[in-house]
C-alpha cells in the first residue's frame, strides 16, 4: 500500500512535468497546443539520435537540445500561432492539429516503426533503485523525474512572480492588448513564453524516452495525459498543474488497486467528474463557464 | 547559314530517332504481346504484409525475402511440362486491416491473381484471407496463431471448416504450451508463474486458452487480470507478483507496455527473484531487446525460424544460416526470424502450384493445396493430418537472448529447447534471467 502510494507520486511528477508545457502555452496564449505530444516525441527523438550516433549521454543531449526546444518554441509562437489568432480563437487549435500530423508523419518517415528508448542509453541507472526500509524500492529515475517537475515548475513560479520579465508575461497572459499600452511588447513575452514552454516539452519528452519506449505516433496519448492533468488542476497556476498531475495518478493507481484493467479508466472518469463538477458548479452561461474551465480564467 | 542547315539536319534527326524508337517500342510491345500469349498467362501471386506502421518490424525483412525469390523464378515455372513466367505482386498493408483487405480485393479484381500469400498478425492475414474466401482465390498465410487465424474468422469447433480457398500454417496455443514445459523444465524453480496478458485479442486468447494448459502441466499461475494497453504504471501488478515470490514470468505486450513495466518491475525488484522471463509477441526481433538495454540480456523467447534450422527454402535453395547471412551483408542489419517464416510461405505457396493440375486453375489450386504436405523452410507444411482442415501447426522453438558472442550486434539469439520439432538442434541451456 506504502509502496502504490509512492509509485503513484512519482508517477504525478512525470505527469506534471509532461503538463507543465501545455498548461503554459494555455495560459499565456491561450491556445491548447495539440501538437504538445508530438513536438515532445520530436525532442525525444533529437536525443536518440544525439545517444545513437555520438554517443552523447542523453541528459547532456537534452542540454543540447533546450535551446534548439527554445528556438522552436519561439518560432512556432511568430510563424504560426501569432499568424493563425488573426484569423479567429479557432485557428491556432487547428494549425497546432494539422502541425501534430505532419509531425508524426515525418517523424515515421525518418525514423521508421521500430520503437526507441532512451533507457539503454543511461546503463544500470535505468531500474536503479534506493531501497528503503521496509523493502520498499523506489526507483532512481521516477525521483529524478519528480524533482525535476518540482524544480521546473517552483522555478517557472519564482521567474513569474519576481522578476521584471515575469510580470511582462503576465501582463500578457491577462490582456495582451493593455499590456502593450503600458508598455509590455506583448508579442515578444509571447515568444519568450513559448519558448520557455517548448524546453519544458523537451523535457518531458526525455522523461517518457526514460520511463519506455516510444515511436513516430506515441504523442497521442501524451496529449492526452497532459490536457487531463491540465484541466484537472484548474489550469489556473502552474502549482494547480502539480496538484491535477497527483489527482490523475492517484485516481489512475488507485483504480488499478480496484481492477488492473481500470487504471486508463480511472484517469478519464476523474477527469470527467472534474470537468463537469467545474460546469455544474461555475457561474453565468455554459459558455461562460466552459471558458472558465479551459481558461481558468 | 551552315550553322541553320546544321540544327535544322539536328532536328529531322531528332525527329527521325523518335519516331524510329517510337516504332521500335511499338514492335517490342507487338513482339512482347506474342511472346506471352505463347506461354500463356503468367502466374500472378499477390504477397501481402505489414512493411509500414507499427507492425513494421515484421515486415521490415520481406524485401530481401522477396529479392531471392524473384530471383529464383527468373526463368519461369515448368509445370505439367509448360513454362510459365511468375509474377509476384507485393502490397504493404501499413499495418491498417481495413487497408488489407482493401489492398486484397484490388489485387483480386484488377491484379488478376492466381494465388495469395499473406503473413503476419490478425491484422494483415485475417482480411486477406476474408477476401480470398469471399472471391474463390486460393490464399496461404502464416504466422498468426492458428486459433486467432480459424476461429477469429468464424469457423465453430466441431463443426466441419468452413473455408474453401484459404489455408493457413502456424503455431498455435498448444505449441505454445509444449515449448513452455519443456523450457521452464531446464530450471529448477518453485512454479508460480506470474502472468501480464493484455485486454486484446491476443492477451484474451490466450488468457483463456494457454493459461489453463499450463496450470494442468503444474504450474500456479498469478494473474492480476488483463490491463489495457497504454497503461503507464503497474505498481499495483509488480507488488502482487513480489508477494506471491513468483519466479517465473509470462507476457504477450506490445513492445512500449513492457518496456514500461520491464523498467518499473527493475526498479522494484521483482527482476532479482525472476528466473525465467519468458515474453511473446514483444522480443520477436532483436530491436525490442536492444531498447531495453542491459535488461534485455536472458530473456526467453520463442522463435518460429532460426537460423540454425535444418531445412533449405525448396523455392529459392537458400540454406537457413545463408538467408540469415545474406540479409545482415546486404542491410547492415540483424537477421530476423521472419525472414524464414516469409520464406516458407513462399516455398509451401510454390509446391503447391507444382502439384496442382492447373496453377491457374483455382478449384485445382485449391485442391493441391488440401493435399499439401511439404517440408518448407520453417519445418513440415501439412494440411493432411492438421487438427482442423485447413490448418497445418508449425512449430515454435523456445530460445533466449544472450549477449551476442560475435559482438557485430547487442545480442543474439539462441535455441534452448526443441519440443515441437526435435529436428531443429538445442545449441544452449537456458540460463536463469536473475543470475
Amino acid at each position: 500500500m506504502i509502496g502504490q502510494i509512492i509509485q503513484a507520486v512519482l508517477l504525478g511528477g512525470y505527469y506534471a512535468l509532461t503538463a507543465a508545457g501545455l498548461t503554459f502555452m494555455l495560459q499565456v496564449m491561450r491556445v491548447i497546443n495539440l501538437a504538445h505530444g508530438s513536438l515532445s516525441i520530436a525532442f525525444a527523438y533529437a536525443v536518440y539520435t544525439l545517444a545513437f550516433r555520438y554517443h552523447i549521454n542523453p541528459f547532456l543531449g537534452l542540454l543540447m537540445v533546450l535551446p534548439v526546444a527554445a528556438a522552436v518554441g519561439w518560432a512556432l509562437q511568430r510563424l504560426l500561432l501569432e499568424r493563425a489568432a488573426r484569423g479567429g480563437e479557432l485557428l491556432p487549435i487547428l494549425s497546432t492539429f494539422g502541425l501534430a500530423i505532419v509531425l508524426d508523419n515525418v517523424m515515421f518517415q525518418i525514423f521508421g516503426a521500430n520503437a526507441k528508448g532512451l533507457a539503454q542509453f543511461l546503463g544500470d541507472l535505468s531500474f536503479a533503485a534506493y531501497e528503503l526500509p521496509g523493502k520498499l524500492y523506489v526507483g532512481k529515475l521516477p525521483v529524478w523525474i519528480l524533482a525535476a517537475a518540482v524544480c521546473v515548475l517552483g522555478g517557472l513560479h519564482l521567474m513569474l512572480t519576481r522578476t521584471g520579465l515575469g510580470r511582462r508575461i503576465r501582463a500578457t497572459a491577462m490582456d495582451p492588448v493593455t499590456a502593450g499600452l503600458v508598455g509590455v511588447d506583448a508579442r515578444q513575452s509571447a515568444a519568450i513564453a513559448a519558448a520557455i514552454a517548448m524546453m519544458m516539452v523537451a523535457m518531458s519528452g526525455v522523461a517518457l524516452g526514460f520511463r519506455t519506449v516510444f515511436d513516430a505516433y506515441a504523442g497521442g496519448p501524451q496529449l492526452l495525459f497532459a490536457f487531463e492533468a491540465t484541466i484537472i488542476g484548474g489550469a489556473r497556476s502552474l502549482w494547480g498543474v502539480f496538484v491535477g498531475a497527483m489527482v490523475l495518478a492517484f485516481a489512475q493507481t488507485g483504480a488499478a488497486m480496484l481492477h488492473p484493467q481500470a487504471f486508463l479508466l480511472g484517469g478519464h472518469v476523474m477527469f470527467l467528474v472534474v470537468l463537469f463538477a467545474r460546469l455544474a458548479l461555475g457561474q453565468g452561461s455554459l459558455g461562460t463557464r466552459l471558458r472558465q474551465v479551459v481558461r481558468g480564467a | 547559314m551552315t550553322k541553320t542547315s546544321k540544327g535544322a539536319n539536328r532536328m529531322t534527326l531528332n525527329r527521325r530517332q523518335i519516331m524510329a524508337s517510337g516504332l521500335a517500342l511499338g514492335t517490342a510491345s507487338l513482339g512482347a504481346g506474342r511472346v506471352l500469349a505463347a506461354d500463356g498467362d503468367p502466374i500472378r501471386i499477390g504477397f501481402m504484409s505489414p512493411r509500414t506502421g507499427p507492425l513494421a518490424g515484421f515486415g521490415v525483412t520481406d524485401g530481401y525475402v522477396l529479392d531471392q525469390v524473384r530471383a529464383a523464378l527468373k526463368g519461369g515455372l515448368t509445370i505439367g511440362g509448360k513454362t510459365y513466367a511468375v509474377e509476384i505482386l507485393d502490397r504493404d498493408t501499413q499495418s491498417d486491416p481495413g487497408l488489407a483487405s482493401q489492398l486484397a480485393k484490388d489485387l483480386i479484381n484488377n491484379g488478376g491473381i492466381d494465388m495469395m500469400l499473406a503473413t503476419s498478425t490478425p491484422e494483415v492475414v485475417n482480411p486477406a484471407s476474408d477476401a480470398c474466401e469471399a472471391a474463390g482465390v486460393p490464399c496461404l498465410s502464416t504466422v498468426v496463431p492458428w486459433e486467432a487465424w480459424y476461429f477469429g474468422r468464424g469457423a465453430k469447433p466441431g463443426a466441419p471448416s468452413p473455408f474453401k480457398w484459404t489455408y493457413h500454417f502456424s503455431f498455435g496455443v498448444d505449441t505454445f504450451k509444449k515449448t513452455y514445459l519443456s523450457q521452464w523444465a531446464q530450471l529448477e524453480t518453485n512454479k508460480k508463474v506470474a502472468v501480464m496478458y493484455p485486454n486484446d485479442a491476443d492477451g484474451n486468447a490466450i488468457r483463456a486458452g494457454l493459461a489453463p494448459l499450463l496450470a494442468a502441466g503444474g504450474y500456479t499461475i498469478v494473474d492480476p487480470g488483463p490491463y489495457e494497453t497504454g497503461t503507464s504504471d503497474y505498481s499495483t501488478q509488480i507488488a502482487m507478483f513480489r508477494d506471491a515470490g513468483c519466479e517465473i514470468f509470462n507476457t504477450f505486450p506490445i513492445p512500449p507496455d513492457f518496456a514500461a513495466f520491464w523498467q518499473q518491475a527493475a526498479q522494484q525488484g521483482l527482476h532479482k527473484q525472476l528466473k525465467i522471463v519468458q515474453v511473446a509477441k514483444t522480443g520477436l526481433f532483436p530491436g525490442d531487446i536492444e531498447a531495453l538495454g542491459s535488461l534485455g540480456a536472458n530473456i526467453a523467447s520463442a522463435d518460429y525460424w532460426h537460423r540454425d534450422f535444418p531445412y533449405p527454402s525448396t523455392a529459392t535453395g537458400i540454406k537457413a544460416a545463408d538467408l540469415a547471412d545474406g540479409y545482415e551483408a546486404a542491410t547492415g542489419m540483424q537477421w530476423t526470424q521472419q525472414l524464414g517464416a516469409t520464406m516458407a510461405l513462399f516455398d509451401a505457396g510454390i509446391e503447391a502450384l507444382k502439384a496442382a493440375s492447373d496453377p491457374k486453375g483455382k478449384a485445382a489450386l485449391a485442391a493441391a493445396y488440401a493435399k499439401l504436405n511439404v517440408v518448407t523452410m520453417v519445418g513440415k507444411v501439412d494440411f493432411t493430418s492438421g487438427p482442423v482442415a485447413n490448418v497445418s501447426v508449425a512449430p515454435i522453438i523456445g530460445s533466449q537472448w544472450v549477449k551476442s558472442e560475435s559482438g557485430k550486434f547487442t545480442y543474439d539469439t539462441v535455441i534452448t529447447e526443441n519440443a515441437t520439432d526435435p529436428n531443429v538442434p538445442v545449441t544452449h541451456k537456458l540460463l536463469p534471467y536473475n543470475a
